[in-house]
């Protein structure tokens, strides 16, 4: 990568049902608490990144356009990058290539979601065309209720087993959400209730299921002259990674999910680490479901493949473990999805600073930031550090 | 800005847009074989790979896939789940419903489609049933469209 | 910073074509890449461009998309708006050293979409613009409305840009509208929204457009003829039309950012050809403003001085622009597909009869042009 680059401020909104202000004002929230962090003001960046789920999702399409003065954005650059769920580790990576570049030094990346204002799954169910696709019902949970008992199947996993380990998560999450000021659910739920809940799609109960949440996350980017000039303390971007399978989810295994490998292993190579359970100090693995959690531990390299379920229930990924995964409580409890890949990685870059307040891993040097998009396709990454 | 006892409104507001999309001649031959009670795949010619529904191209090798091949009606589970949530389009009356992904025989990669030919609203009955690489069958529709509901439900054989 | 070379372009004609999305996007990027002779995953990295609001009834518009733009497995992005942003990031992504080749495109087909005013009707938020009707068009005819009155442009003016791009459309295979039309017809064009007549309102076309960007080293390597990118810039307004001097656009200051990366300090004297964005074909006058090619308020003066015709000075769309091919998220990726084919010599029979060095192109779209981008490209 050409020049380094760094997080010099994050913002996040109150996230959870927001119709106490307009999509517009819910941007504003987080461009300013950005702003304010990063301890400069709108006249300081060279370009804005906007990213958003389909226009759908809330009525307004290329709302980018409607959005421009919340987003600080008039009488300066924007790109709108979209790629699905994925779309809040896209942006940031437009934002990361654009400093690389050197076509800019300072740029406000900006995701949201405004999910009330709209119906999210009926949403889902438009991503796949109309004719192939006519049994494509029960959108995201009927598409990631299948994956995890392909993943269960594939490796001969024991149902009970996965269960429970999707409790832990369930419970480690909703615990993670209860500290964290900015999360959308606030529950204190037992290991018992998650395995009791009730059935969604099958395996998927209630409490294994994100919720559809408003918010807004904002990151400020900087070059390192910028960065090492306006900010006591970067998060500096060790690596990214991001790739894409066949729009047919047919094609490829998703049991063992190939574009969750590559990205992690593309992201991996040029932070320099090789051992990520050992390396990594947190991680913020995307999982609207508690079985994708699962997953993705073996598909990031945390464990070995078709053994996720032994390290979860062993507290590997629990508070204290190895590697705590999810402080923030995830997109378990919050699920702006615009937004959520980019609090993934806001909430890494505060890991590294010492900013997560109640939910800071103590020490943490490194992090991981994750999310996943599209028909079963995308995977992207981002890995940020304390030290260039 | 709002008086703080007064909550802010909303307004409701529905957006209809219409689309025509283009099959295309290899999806519109694909339709025509289930019209015909034939599954239909092409084959790439690079990797030998065979994928259903039918493509003009391989999506990994990137050649064009010329080749037909009509497959296999039966096949195994890669995977199932059972929706039992309604949203706006899909109603009450329309669940619960078994989705599942079969590897049809001597197909690369996964078919979708639904599982049925029993009492599936009793969900023991669907989990005792309903197993990953239990062997399944089309049931073809007595009246036929061109569309994918023309394979009206996969049946479990024993 | 590091150079990015254009190697080669393929796109589709923009009219309606039978073939689905994925067949039709296959097409154009399985020609580029056999051109330049790579295999799909030989490429660096892909940038798309399509929207999921134009992109024949699918959501997320990436996941259909990946398969046929060449995708698989390799480092990718998609951007939701005009496809010269999806060209500006594959140059962003060359030019941080990452990877030595892009493949970027642009696609839609406006034949399986609903009409253009029903589209961008929806780009209007739901509580002040949309009840008031406001959509690209209405919004153009309000901005052609201020310009007549304000510089004493003529109809007729504005009338003669659809009949000199109709008319170099001509000559262009991919075009999607080829005919020969007078300043009368256009007048006499039904009024759709006065004093826009339908004549001077793009249409509704089909089109993908691929294009391989490389690293200088790499371009070198893999064409004797690569168009360099040598500015850029682009710029936002804000949303209210209300909020806005109509007929002073962020144009401007993307220009200004272009010039200035480019090192043009005389646009009028040292662009040899210019591919413009111009829906509504009094836009091309005020484009042509925005862009320095002229004083304020002498559009209509430029257009009468034959300087934008396919054989005068600064020659405006010579493949006959928006107004004879309009695929909305594509257009702006095909205004830099023309602009580099005339550097290279290779339009074909709307090539420029002189030696074509520094060209521009540009795209907007918004209400009355909310967002532009300006390329400037050179041999």
């Amino acid at each position: 990568m050409g020049r380094a680059v760094a997080v010099i401020g994050t913002g996040q909104t109150r996230h959870g049902r927001r119709d106490d202000v307009s999509y517009p004002d819910l941007i504003k929230e987080a461009v300013k608490a950005a702003f304010e962090d990063a301890g400069i003001t709108s006249q300081d960046i060279d370009a804005v990144v906007y990213g958003s789920m389909p226009s759908m999702m809330e009525g307004v399409a290329y709302n980018h356009f409607y959005f421009a003065d919340a987003l600080r954005v008039v009488g300066k650059p924007l790109l709108r990058t979209e790629t699905c769920g994925s779309t809040g580790q896209s942006i940031a990576h437009t934002g990361i290539y654009w400093i690389a570049s050197g076509m800019a030094d300072i740029i406000l990346v900006v995701g949201s979601e405004k999910q009330h204002e709209g119906d999210a799954q009926a949403t889902m169910t438009t991503i796949p065309e109309a004719f192939m696709h006519a049994d494509f019902v029960g959108g995201a949970p009927v598409a990631f209720s299948m994956q995890s008992r392909e993943w269960m199947g594939h490796f001969n996993i024991d149902e009970d087993k996965a269960r429970e380990a999707a409790a832990i998560i369930s419970v480690d999450c909703h615990d993670g959400g209860l500290k964290n000021p900015y999360a959308h659910i606030r529950v204190n739920i037992t290991k018992e209730d998650a395995m009791k809940a009730r059935i969604i799609t099958y395996p998927v109960r209630l409490l294994d299921v994100c919720p559809s949440s408003d918010g807004a996350c904002a990151v400020i980017f900087a070059s390192e002259d910028k960065a090492k000039k306006i900010c006591k303390k970067p998060a500096w971007v060790k690596g990214t990674g991001f790739r894409g399978e066949e729009y047919f989810s047919g094609d490829s295994s998703k049991a063992v999910w190939q574009s969750a490998i590559e990205a992690s292993k593309e992201a991996y190579k040029q932070a320099g680490i090789t051992d990520p359970l050992k390396e990594l100090d947190v991680a913020e693995v995307y999982n609207p479901f508690t079985y994708q959690q699962l997953m993705f531990l073996e598909c990031l390299g945390f464990c070995p493949p078709g053994e996720s379920p032994d390290y979860v229930v062993k507290g590997v990924f629990s508070p204290g473990g190895k590697l705590f995964c999810n402080p923030s409580g995830g997109v378990l409890c919050t699920n702006p999805i615009g937004a959520a890949g980019l609090i993934r990685l806001a909430e890494a870059a505060m890991q590294v600073t010492g900013k997560a307040g109640a939910i800071q891993v103590e020490g943490a040097k490194l992090a991981l930031s994750h999310a996943m998009g599209g028909a079963l396709q995308f995977n992207g990454i981002t890995i940020l550090g304390s030290e260039l | 800005m709002a008086e703080k006892n007064e909550k802010p409104r909303t307004i409701h507001t529905v957006l209809r847009v219409p689309f025509e999309m283009a099959l295309g001649p290899t999806w519109t031959r694909f339709f025509e074989g289930l019209r015909e009670k034939k599954i239909l795949g092409t084959k790439c010619k690079e990797c030998g790979r065979i994928l259903v529904p039918a493509r003009p191209f391989c999506p990994r090798c990137f050649e064009p896939m010329e080749e037909w091949v009509e497959v296999a009606q039966e096949g195994t589970i890669i995977t199932w789940s059972y929706v039992n949530y309604t949203y706006f389009g899909v109603t009450a009356d329309m669940i619960p419903i078994v989705p599942t992904r079969i590897k049809l025989d001597g197909v690369d990669g996964g078919w979708g489609g639904r599982i049925g030919g029993f009492d599936i609203k009793d969900f023991d009955l669907v989990n005792k049933k309903v197993k990953v690489g239990a062997r399944v069958k089309a049931v073809w529709s007595g009246e036929r469209h061109g569309h994918l509901r023309d394979i009206e439900y996969w049946e479990i054989i024993e | 910073m590091q150079k990015v070379g254009i190697v080669e372009v393929a796109m589709t004609p923009g009219t309606e074509s039978s073939l689905s999305l994925m067949e039709f996007t296959y097409k154009p990027v399985k020609e580029v890449l056999d051109k330049a002779g790579l295999r799909r995953d030989q490429v660096g990295t892909y940038v798309l461009a399509s929207t999921d609001i134009m992109h024949s009834g699918m959501s997320c518009a990436n996941a259909f998309d990946w398969d046929a733009a060449g995708a698989f497995m390799k480092p990718a992005s998609r951007e939701e708006g005009d496809g010269i942003t999806a060209f500006i990031y594959g140059c962003m992504r060359i030019m941080s050293g990452r990877h030595d080749t892009a493949l970027v495109v642009g696609l839609i087909k406006g034949s399986e979409n609903a009409e253009n005013d029903t589209i961008t009707s929806c780009f209007a938020d739901p509580f002040y613009s949309r009840p008031l009707g406001i959509q690209e068009t209405t919004a153009a005819a309000m901005q052609m409305r201020l310009y007549l009155e304000r510089y004493g442009i003529t109809e007729e003016q504005c009338a003669k840009v659809v009949v000199k791009n109709l008319g170099n459309a001509l000559f262009n295979p991919y075009a999607h509208i080829k005919k020969r039309v007078s300043v009368e017809d256009v007048l006499k064009s039904e009024r759709i929204c006065d004093p826009l007549k339908a004549m001077e309102c793009a249409p509704k076309s089909d089109g993908v457009c691929a294009m391989l960007l490389a690293s200088e080293e790499k371009a070198r390597k893999l064409t004797n003829n690569p168009v360099w990118l040598k500015g850029w810039g682009s710029s936002m307004d804000t949303f209210y039309l209300g909020d806005r001097d109509l007929l002073d656009t962020q144009l401007k200051t993307a220009a200004v950012g272009a010039y200035k990366m480019a090192g043009i300090s005389d646009p009028r004297k040292e662009i040899d050809v210019a591919e413009i964005c111009e829906p509504y074909a009094f836009q091309e006058l005020l484009w042509c403003e925005e862009l320095g090619f002229c004083a304020q308020g002498q559009g209509g003066k430029l257009i009468d001085s034959g300087v934008t015709q396919i054989a005068g000075d600064l020659p405006v769309n010579p493949s006959g622009g928006v107004l004879a091919t309009n695929p909305y998220v594509s257009r702006g990726l095909y205004r830099v597909a023309e602009a580099a084919l005339q550097i290279r010599g290779e339009a074909g029979q709307h090539q420029l009869d002189k030696k074509v060095n520094t060209a521009l192109a540009c795209a907007g779209y918004g209400f009355a042009g909310q967002w532009h981008g300006v390329a400037i490209l050179g041999n």
